[in-house]
């Protein structure tokens, strides 16, 4: 929260500064990135600082910067489990504007700091996104499973908690992951078991309502490298 | 770029596409090919360079290229030729003379061209071009080190002339075209260069692989020589304009895209951005890429220019690696009539061929629609992929991707083989549709070059598949049903003989096409120069219109169903 406080303090700063630079005429404001990377130095494991940062960084597609900062930063306060969460998504947000080859390292090294992150806690969120950049990976690199893995993780400990609409993604990432393995009967049975949970859930409805190539092509569009993956995350804090 | 402009282009392709296909006759029962490489006599199995030392095997995976195929009619007796390439040391290329009925006679003996494979040069590529404009194609032998001429002693002997041409520098090239630039009558030579001019066969530093797999900058680029007419060439790469790029050229193709009666460039580059070059008329060349067509990081595998949605604007189409770990995609770059060019692969459906390497437009039905062949596929091998094994290089940190030594031996594993080919039927000038199997095409081997050609005049295009390390391919046309043709072979008198760059324009009661000659556009790959019109239904020529590359225009009159040279006026009708 203390946080969150600050991010927004700053970011009103920022405002100022850019009409105060706007009314003297100068057309060069104050980079409003210098302001959210200052928040996240000041407390480098709030989450949301580093959301908002990254989701600033997209719109101004400085990703190496993003990726060269939270490299600072963790190396600081190696500690930091969202620190190396964020990292990982900095990565991640790279990936579409990447060419293929680079993809590839871009997404090794995601997984590297989402797995430092839950090496140092292991929360819900760390689990959920382990486990779902693991089914990012071609089925040749036998990564599958051990997204299973993370995901049933991530389920036992949100089954354990009050429902959030976030919850849902577990159900359609582990239902995807079995899709992926071949094992439609388990797919199904965790698509149905969220959609029961989640009744108006786009995502769950669509798996469930298609087949054959139709799903697939569903399914296999939303781990397209090419296409950009909502790396938000808004819904943790949201109250729904 | 290539987004911006989509929806607008794509309007207009849709727009054209309708008022082009209103008399579009109904599609034949089926395309349909059958392979005939034994019967025909012209199976012949690839070799790739084997290099020595403990970076052999490496080495020998990044150079998995040479197997390539050239169509030409070398004898005037009115049937296309091919000569196939081979790479290991030691080893011939072979001619093959067309004996008239789809049989062909191994000529490589007797006519001494084979050779080219020495303990310090690999045959890559070959080119058939009339040099010396006296009417009889000539043979170039694309190496990795210096190309061989082979001057043609009218159809029954050939002249290594090689040591004439002043094409004395080195240079790792992989692909290679005869275009005039200048239209001056003299044919020129453009070369595309793989790795940067450094002898992999006596290697002295073990830094020569790409310093980057997304945007390397450190491979052959091209080098550009301005011919006499009388066999020698000088190079004029810096002077028209070349010299700054210094990627890893894989294809090199020609077309005048702007309309402006000059022959414009497009390069297909591995590793990186692909390149865009008009041609300024006055010996040099406008670098258009991040207009023309932007930067993009993909793998560049093959040009091929042909006008699909026959709307009088020649369009490019350049395969990438679109499989199971690289989403690239291909690229149809659609003419959008002002030097800039929209890429609508996946609109057309045209983006997916997996590890693709030569692709060819043509009229395989003659229904009046350009249609695409694509070969792919890397290396067939063992159970084992490489893919994980060079992932866990690629993802260490801090590797030197230019150091040979620190890549891993492929051995016997596989990486992206057993690919299916793909033959894309363009439908109507919009979308295209995979149809591979029903064709008979759908074979698996690790194809690398296509020549296309209507190899027993029939009217229909068959093609010559080569592959690397394996068996090749020879596809006849037999399907049924096809529409009507034309076939225009062009004599050029004040332009340069082969007429490459001559654009033709056919019309009749309902449509129009254009064709160019091209003078070896396609990866690994160069097709008859003889072009061909397929007219659907149409049985009546309105109009045959010739601009050559002189830049006289004359008109013509030619039978439909028939073979027809047309040969360039003495006095034009028209400047």
């Amino acid at each position: 929260m203390r946080g969150m406080l600050r991010v927004a303090a700053l970011a009103c700063a920022v405002t100022i500064a850019i009409q105060t630079t706007g009314s003297t005429g100068h057309a060069s404001v104050q980079d409003p990135l210098v302001a959210l990377e200052a928040a996240l130095q000041a407390a480098p494991d709030d989450i949301k600082a580093g959301n908002d940062y990254r989701m600033a960084v997209i719109k101004a597609s400085q990703y190496d910067r993003a990726i060269a900062f939270f490299e600072k930063l963790t190396t600081a306060h190696p500690g930091a489990s969202n620190a190396h969460l964020n990292y990982g998504f900095a990565y991640v947000d790279k990936i579409p504007a990447a060419g293929a080859i680079t993809q590839v390292i871009l997404a090794n090294n995601a997984l590297g700091e989402f797995t430092k992150s839950l090496d140092l806690k292991k929360s819900w969120i760390a689990y959920y996104t382990r486990g779902n950049s693991y089914l990012f990976w071609p089925r040749i690199f036998d990564r599958t499973q051990r997204g299973i893995d993370d995901l049933t993780e991530a389920l036992k400990i949100q089954q354990a908690e009050p429902k959030r609409a976030i919850h849902a993604r577990v159900y359609v990432a582990l239902g995807d992951g079995y899709w992926k393995i071949g094992k439609l009967a388990e797919a199904t049975r965790f698509w149905k078991e969220g959609l029961a949970a989640f009744p108006d859930h786009a995502g769950l409805q669509g798996r469930l309502s298609t087949e054959g190539d139709a799903q697939q092509k569903l399914i296999e569009a939303n781990y397209d490298p090419a296409k950009r993956v909502d790396t938000s995350l808004a819904d943790l804090w949201s109250t729904r | 770029m290539r987004t911006t402009m989509r929806l607008a282009s794509l309007a207009l392709v849709v727009t054209v596409a309708g008022s082009a296909l209103t008399a579009a006759p109904a599609p034949p029962a089926s395309i349909k090919f059958e392979e005939i490489a034994k019967k025909a006599g012209v199976q012949f199995r690839h070799n790739t360079r084997r290099f020595p030392g403990k970076t052999g095997d490496v080495l020998r995976m990044f150079t998995s290229g040479g197997s390539s195929v050239a169509v030409a009619d070398y004898d005037n007796d009115g049937f296309e030729d091919m000569f196939v390439t081979d790479s290991a040391e030691g080893k011939t290329s072979r001619l093959y003379r067309n004996n008239g009925n789809m049989t062909f006679t191994d000529v490589s003996a007797t006519t001494g061209v084979g050779g080219g494979n020495d303990p310090l040069s690999i045959v890559a590529d070959a080119l058939w071009f009339d040099y010396d404009n006296d009417g009889w194609k000539d043979l170039m032998i694309i190496r990795f080190g210096t190309p061989l001429l082979y001057h043609n002693e009218k159809g029954k002997a050939f002249t290594d002339v090689s040591k004439k041409t002043g094409l004395t520098k080195f240079g790792n090239t992989i692909a290679a075209m005869a275009f005039d630039y200048d239209n001056d009558g003299k044919l020129d030579l453009l070369f595309g260069n793989y790795f940067k001019p450094e002898n992999l066969l006596e290697l002295k530093s073990p830094h020569v692989l790409p310093n980057d797999l997304d945007n390397a900058v450190n491979g052959g680029g091209v080098t550009l020589w301005k011919g006499d007419g009388a066999g020698a060439w000088v190079e004029t790469t810096d002077k028209a304009g070349f010299t700054k790029h210094t990627g890893w050229t894989l294809d090199v193709g020609h077309g005048d895209f702007d309309n402006d009666g000059l022959q414009d460039i497009y390069l297909a580059v591995d590793y990186g951005p692909d390149k865009l070059y008009f041609n300024k008329g006055d010996g040099t060349f406008l670098d258009a890429t991040d207009k023309g067509i932007g930067p993009d990081t993909r793998k560049g595998m093959n040009v091929d220019v042909g006008d699909y949605n026959n709307d009088g604007w020649l369009d490019v189409y350049v395969t990438n690696i679109t499989d199971e770990y690289m989403k690239e995609c291909n690229m149809l770059w659609h003419n959008n009539r002002d030097r800039t060019f929209t890429d609508l692969s996946r609109e057309t459906g045209t983006c997916e061929t997996l590890w693709g390497w030569a692709a060819k437009f043509g009229d395989y039905d003659n229904d009046g629609l350009l249609d695409i062949f694509v070969v792919n596929g890397l290396r067939s091998a063992g159970p084992e992929n490489y893919i994980p094994v060079l992932v866990e290089l690629i993802t260490k940190p801090g590797v030197d991707f230019t150091d040979v030594r620190g890549w891993p031996n492929i051995g016997n594993m596989t990486w992206s083989g057993y690919q299916k080919k793909k033959f894309l039927r363009n439908l109507d000038g919009q979308t295209f549709k995979e149809i591979s199997a029903e064709a008979g095409v759908d074979n698996d081997k690790d194809g690398r070059g296509l020549g296309v050609g209507d190899f027993d005049n029939d009217g229909r295009l068959d093609f010559y598949q080569s592959n690397a390390d394996q068996d090749s391919l020879f596809y006849r046309n037999v399907t049924t049903g096809a529409g009507h043709w034309l076939e225009l072979k062009l004599e050029g008198t004040k332009s340069n003989r082969d007429a490459i760059g001559a654009r033709v324009t056919v019309q009749t009661a309902t449509r129009k096409w254009i064709r160019e000659v091209d003078g070896g556009n396609g990866y690994a790959g160069q097709s008859s120069t003889r072009l061909h019109f397929g007219l659907g239904a149409d049985d009546k020529i309105v109009s045959i219109q010739i601009k050559w590359p002189s830049g006289a225009t004359q008109s013509a009159t030619a039978p439909i169903d028939k073979i027809t040279t047309i040969r360039e006026a003495a006095s034009p009708a028209a400047r």
